[in-house]
């Protein structure tokens, strides 16, 4: 009899930690838009958990990383892309989130990657995208409660 | 080394201002205490500088 009811209760244990509890997943729901959020806008995951600091940073390094980039004439990578470095160009610069539109404004008469800068542009550009990213993934985590 | 019509920035500068934005960005992603993060982003800058430069030096016997 007692061991049926130790049974009973390490199922009960094993099936409250198989089924995640209401909270939890609304946590997950929230960090998914949190993470989305912060590849859209960058900063904005880390504003939306006050973290103000860290979402004043993003933003101004991944703004100014663009807007450098961007008026030294580095290559914005489109879609159409020739190979495949140009595909991992864009998804790079796909990291910005909307600041891709603005670089792509912003780059008005093309790239001009004849030139040292224009190239050094392009890679500020890339950065830009990766960092913000990075950025994006650490509000993520810090989200869900694992990193701050 | 300049871009026709934009902005024009030396190699250096160039290096500085990439090392210093990406300094400042780990270091403020990667530290939560501000003595931390100001050591972080000191060591960070400083390793992006000395790398470059022996990346540089490394480069310089193929340069001719």
């Amino acid at each position: 009899m007692t061991e049926e009811l130790t049974d009973r209760a390490n199922e009960g244990t094993s099936q409250a930690q198989e089924a995640p509890q209401a909270p939890e997943v609304l946590n997950e729901y929230r960090a998914w838009l949190i993470g989305i959020a912060g590849w859209l806008v960058p900063g904005l995951g880390h504003a939306l958990q006050r973290m103000w600091g860290r979402a004043g940073v993003v933003f101004l390094a991944v703004g100014l990383l663009v807007i450098t980039g961007a008026r030294m004439k580095g290559n914005v990578f489109t879609s159409k892309g020739n190979d495949a470095f140009d595909t991992l160009g864009y998804v790079a610069d796909l990291g910005t989130g909307s600041f891709y539109l603005a670089a792509r404004a912003l780059e008005g008469n093309g790239a001009d990657v004849s030139h040292a800068g224009g190239d050094y542009g392009t890679r500020f550009l890339a950065t830009a995208g990766v960092l913000n990213l990075l950025a994006a993934l650490h509000a993520f985590e810090a989200a869900r409660g694992r990193k701050a | 080394m300049s871009a026709v019509g934009g902005l024009t920035l030396t190699h250096i500068q160039a290096f500085l201002f990439f090392a210093a934005v990406i300094s400042v960005a780990f270091g403020y992603l990667g530290r939560r205490q501000p003595k931390d993060r100001l050591k972080y982003i000191l060591w960070s800058f400083f390793l992006f500088l000395a790398v470059g430069v022996a990346i540089g030096w490394a480069m310089y016997p193929f340069s001719r």
